[in-house]
């Protein structure tokens, strides 16, 4: 039986195929960085090494041939390669501890990466001014068009349509009494303009209110620019025009509508991640090395708040020491507003304590293996 | 007799170093010393003023020096005396460069053609408002597409915004006698702020000294304009940096205090007498205000001190010198008397890495900080780590080639130290994320470990490869040692940068909440990790011999670089604090030199002149591991 397993298993325990993934690795990594000049680091990340295939498009077509592994492939196939060639070759013994150590620790951390990719949020940010209160962090890359029940007097009922269904023609059924929403035109980015600024009268725009209209951008890319789609809809009760509006996410505020006896609004916004827990801004610090604007340290005096907790405290979050709350993670990244408004990354990662007991491994399973090399080496020296 | 001559032929040249650093004389005459170790703070941190002359010419000028009438001043302080004191002789004295020819077409220069062409304050006055204008546009772009013309236009017209604010540091420079500008600001502040407060309470005042007390207010305000370092220090804040004062703010807070601090009157006293040629007047001002600093801020005054010794001595230049020295040693100890010149040699590189070391150690102390902070820090590092594994090697093989890469590592990279010293000041302040001692002190010099070993690793292929090829030495045992030597060092660099790039890991998660963000420095030290992963498995597999390990370590020369100094090329990222273009090209030249040696060393067996000599092409089998 035992055997049988280890002859289905010995192709993938080459150390060929060990040689030839991390030669794939190192390509893609390579292609990955170099690629972050014109497509930015998040981009990247989903292109080179949260994919499965590189892909090439056909000039001129929609066309996409892959090419090269992606890092899902390269990184199952090394795991299943370190994982195999270990069930097949393992014969107990205290000279290979230091190299089985070593690799557990590899595993745990190809497995720990994998499933915090699959199941961990996507970053988001909280804005907060000197005293302000929120529960929801907000996307730094996605947007959302909210329609919000607001008729109720204690609770809100939101419906979010994410940016990605947000496409020109597309027709969304919102479960709320029966409407549909029909986008009639869907800008990625744009930039808002006075309509006394258009070329001529009749480029195309979407004027978003009196003074502001929406003209469309190519997609941006670049660290710290965001996109700032924008969108012309319809709302239909069954087949009746209820209203057609135009909203754009660099001008938030939101428009109104009736139906049926109950007000709807509806908001095109960062895309937010609601959280179980509130939390305050008591007070921001950026200090600044003397005659200098030098950042020396900032750090967000915090008050986390959560009734069904029965948490009320306040906290202090600063460089290298984040709020770690019910799996969320706070950091301080960055402030704005001459120092008004304090910007926390928010994370959520249920496996980050992974990394730290695979690093115990592998350094373990380092130190021995190449101490043991190293006794033997000394010791072959002294004797000669 | 013999045995005595490498020890006599290295004491020698040591003790030549040595000397070269011992702290400069006081000679008969003005105090320019005194002058140069006194204290100012600039960028955060208190240094003296002998650095803020050193750090400002190089800013303006590629020597970093002063030029008048055609000759370099000996010393960095004496010509920054002129700015600071006598800005009418300054402003003559060739301090500005251009090497740009379209720069140089805007002022109708045509006698340059490629050469530098120096300017003083006073040539470049007429084009001023079409320097700044140029300037103003090219600030316009992304700094990572500006074209050579913008860059260059940026950086003269950065320099000569300091030229200006260095002439005001210590003065107004329009001043005919500041010493006595002040002395007469002084008899004015009372009467004055008498007549300010009659005025207000709508008594009669005092026109005449009400006059006076605006002029000098408003004069003392534009000047406060100019502030970039801060020489009036805090007395009521002896350990902190906080509440340094420029002189214009000094002056302004005098009107409040009704007297002007004693700092201010010093650097006064001194202008004064610098400007009426009183050598006796000027020296006796320094000692007093040196007094002064040494009752009020004793605990500031070691670091600049030192600093200003440390500056003066350059020891990584005389161990540089010394690395070079040794090098030629050991190269020859290969054809020649291999055991003289060879030990020689070992003493000469012994005795430039304890001046490295000690270089090393008076940089923590200075910065308080562990030994890797910058580029800079990282490529001083980097070399004296690697000459210490160099040692430890030829400790062990005694064979030259531990001293031959030492000497070369120690130069090469104290020389890439001394190319990027030109950017700025080496022991600036940490930007906040990086102000964590722990981890720039595990993750940071764990990184610069891995590189030195990598570099070196590469370093002995680069060795076995010309050996084997081109020489007849290339007998079986040299071989084998250096195969041994490879495998040693890749084994030490893939633990380092391993272990380095975990603990990255770890304080990433720890200030930006995720393990790992594909940030291109992250990147940069995954790729060494995967080459190392990638030559071990390659050698256990039996698939790399000596031959093919030699030519995968000078492939991870390339990775290494590309780590190290490419990667913040990209200017995307998070760690791109060292951002730097200008060695763009000594880079692909680097890289391109090394894939002509891997091709090299990727030429048949049978033409290998060291194994032709030896009679058999095949090289020994290493077993494989199964």
């Amino acid at each position: 039986m035992t055997s049988k397993i280890v002859q289905w298993l010995k192709p993938f325990t080459s150390l060929k195929l060990t040689i030839f993934c991390l030669a794939c690795a190192m390509v893609l990594v390579f292609l990955g960085t170099i690629d972050q000049v014109n497509i930015g680091v998040y981009e990247a990340e989903n292109r080179y090494f949260k994919s499965f295939f590189l892909f090439f498009t056909l000039p001129r077509t929609e066309i996409r041939i892959p090419w090269f592994p992606g890092g899902y492939i390269v990184g199952s196939l090394l795991l299943v390669n370190l994982v195999a060639a270990h069930v097949a070759r393992f014969r107990w013994s205290w000279k290979k501890i230091g190299i089985v150590l070593l690799h557990s620790g590899l595993i745990l951390l190809l497995v720990g990466q994998l499933f915090a990719d699959i199941f961990v949020d996507l970053e988001s940010q909280v804005r907060l001014d000197q005293g302000e209160t929120k529960n929801y962090s907000e996307s730094f890359y996605f947007d959302e068009l909210a329609v919000i029940d607001t008729s109720a007097t204690d609770s809100d009922e939101v419906i979010s349509i994410p940016g990605s269904r947000l496409a020109k023609g597309s027709k969304i059924e919102l479960p709320l009494g029966g409407l549909r929403m029909v986008i009639n035109d869907y800008y990625p980015n744009c930039v808002l303009i006075s309509p006394s600024q258009l070329p001529q009268p009749d480029y195309p725009h979407l004027p978003i209110g009196p003074m502001a209209v929406a003209v469309q951008l190519e997609k941006t890319y670049k660290q710290n620019e965001r996109n700032l789609p924008a969108a012309e809809f319809s709302i239909f009760e069954k087949d009746q025009l209820i209203g057609t509006w135009r909203l754009a996410a660099g001008f938030p505020r939101p428009i109104s509508f009736q139906v049926g006896g109950k007000t709807y609004e509806a908001v095109l916004r960062p895309k937010r991640f609601y959280k179980p827990f509130a939390i305050k801004l008591v007070q921001f610090r950026h200090d600044r090395y003397a005659g200098t604007d030098i950042a020396k340290n900032f750090s967000s005096r915090i008050r986390l708040l959560d009734p069904s907790m029965h948490e009320d405290r306040e906290s202090l979050i600063f460089m290298n020491n984040p709020l770690r709350y019910r799996g969320f993670t706070f950091y301080q990244a960055g402030f704005d507003n001459n120092d008004q408004t304090t910007v926390l990354q928010v994370a959520q990662n249920p496996s980050w304590l992974v990394p730290y007991i695979s690093c115990a491994l592998i350094v373990a399973g380092m130190l021995v293996q190449f101490g043991m090399h190293l006794v033997s080496f000394v010791k072959r020296r002294v004797i000669a | 007799m013999k045995r005595f001559v490498p020890w006599i032929l290295g004491a020698v040249l040591i003790f030549w170093a040595v000397s070269r650093m011992l702290p400069p004389k006081d000679a008969p005459g003005l105090d320019v010393n005194g002058f140069a170790r006194l204290p100012v703070l600039v960028g955060g941190r208190v240094m003296p003023m002998d650095t803020l002359a050193r750090l400002a010419l190089a800013e303006m000028n590629h020597h970093g020096s002063y030029i008048t009438a055609g000759k370099m001043a000996e010393q960095p302080t004496r010509g920054f005396l002129d700015i600071v004191m006598m800005p009418e002789h300054s402003d003559t004295a060739k301090l500005f460069e251009v090497s740009n020819q379209e720069i140089l077409d805007l002022f109708g220069s045509q006698d340059a053609k490629g050469q530098f062409v120096s300017y003083s304050f006073n040539d470049l006055k007429p084009y001023f408002q079409e320097i700044e204008k140029q300037a103003s546009l090219a600030g316009q772009t992304d700094p990572e597409t500006r074209n050579p013309f913008q860059r260059g236009i940026l950086k003269l017209r950065d320099s000569l915004r300091l030229y200006l604010q260095l002439k005001n540091t210590l003065q107004a420079e329009d001043s005919p006698d500041f010493g006595k500008e002040i002395e007469a600001f002084q008899m004015v502040i009372k009467p004055g702020m008498q007549a300010v407060r009659d005025r207000d309470a709508g008594k009669p005042f005092d026109n005449e000294n009400f006059e006076r007390i605006v002029l000098f207010t408003q004069r003392y305000q534009n000047l406060s304009q100019a502030k970039y370092a801060f020489a009036i220090p805090n007395p009521l804040s002896p350990e902190e940096n906080d509440g340094w004062q420029h002189v214009s703010q000094a002056l302004l807070g005098a009107i409040r205090h009704g007297e002007i601090s004693f700092p201010v009157l010093a650097y006064g006293r001194m202008i004064s007498a610098y400007r009426s040629g009183d050598i006796v007047g000027f020296n006796d001002a320094v000692r007093e205000y040196n007094d002064y600093l040494s009752k009020t801020i004793p605990k500031k005054l070691d670091r600049p001190k030192i600093e200003f010794l440390f500056s003066h001595a350059q020891p990584f230049l005389q161990a540089m010198t010394l690395y070079v020295i040794a090098l030629v040693f050991a190269l020859f100890s290969w054809l020649l008397w291999p055991r003289t010149l060879g030990k020689t040699a070992i003493v000469l590189i012994v005795g430039a890495f304890i001046i490295h070391t000690v270089g090393l150690v008076v940089r923590m102390y200075l910065q308080g900080r562990p030994p890797v902070t910058n580029l800079y820090s990282s490529a001083i590092f980097v070399g004296w780590a690697a000459v210490m594994l160099c040692i430890l090697l030829e400790r062990f093989y005694r064979n030259g080639i531990g001293s031959v890469c030492g000497a070369v590592i120690g130069f090469v990279t104290l020389l890439i130290a001394h190319n990027l010293q030109l950017d700025g000041d080496t022991l600036e302040m940490l930007r906040a994320v990086l102000d964590t001692n722990g981890w720039l002190a595990t993750h940071v010099v764990g990184e610069a470990l891995g590189y030195s070993a990598m570099f070196l690793a590469g370093l002995i292929g680069i060795i076995y490869i010309l050996r084997g090829l081109f020489t007849t030495s290339f007998d079986e045992g040299t071989s084998k040692s250096l195969g041994r030597m490879m495998y040693g060092v890749v084994c030490f660099a893939t633990l380092c940068s391993l272990v380095a790039t975990i603990l990255g890991g770890i304080w990433a998660d720890q200030s930006w909440g995720r393990f790992w963000g594909w940030d291109p420095k992250e990147n940069g030290a995954l790729l060494i990790v995967l080459w190392n992963a990638i030559i071990l498995h390659a050698r256990w597999g039996g698939y790399a011999r000596e031959r093919e390990t030699a030519l995968m370590t000078v492939f991870g020369n390339v990775v290494t670089s590309l780590s190290w100094f490419g990667v913040n090329m990209l200017g995307v990222g998070l760690h791109s604090y060292g951002f730097m273009d200008q060695a763009f090209g000594p880079l692909l030249a680097f890289i391109a030199s090394q894939f002509a040696i891997i091709g090299l060393g990727c030429v048949p067996l049978k033409y290998w002149r060291g194994i032709k000599t030896r009679g058999r092409v095949s090289e020994p089998k290493i077993p494989v591991l199964t």
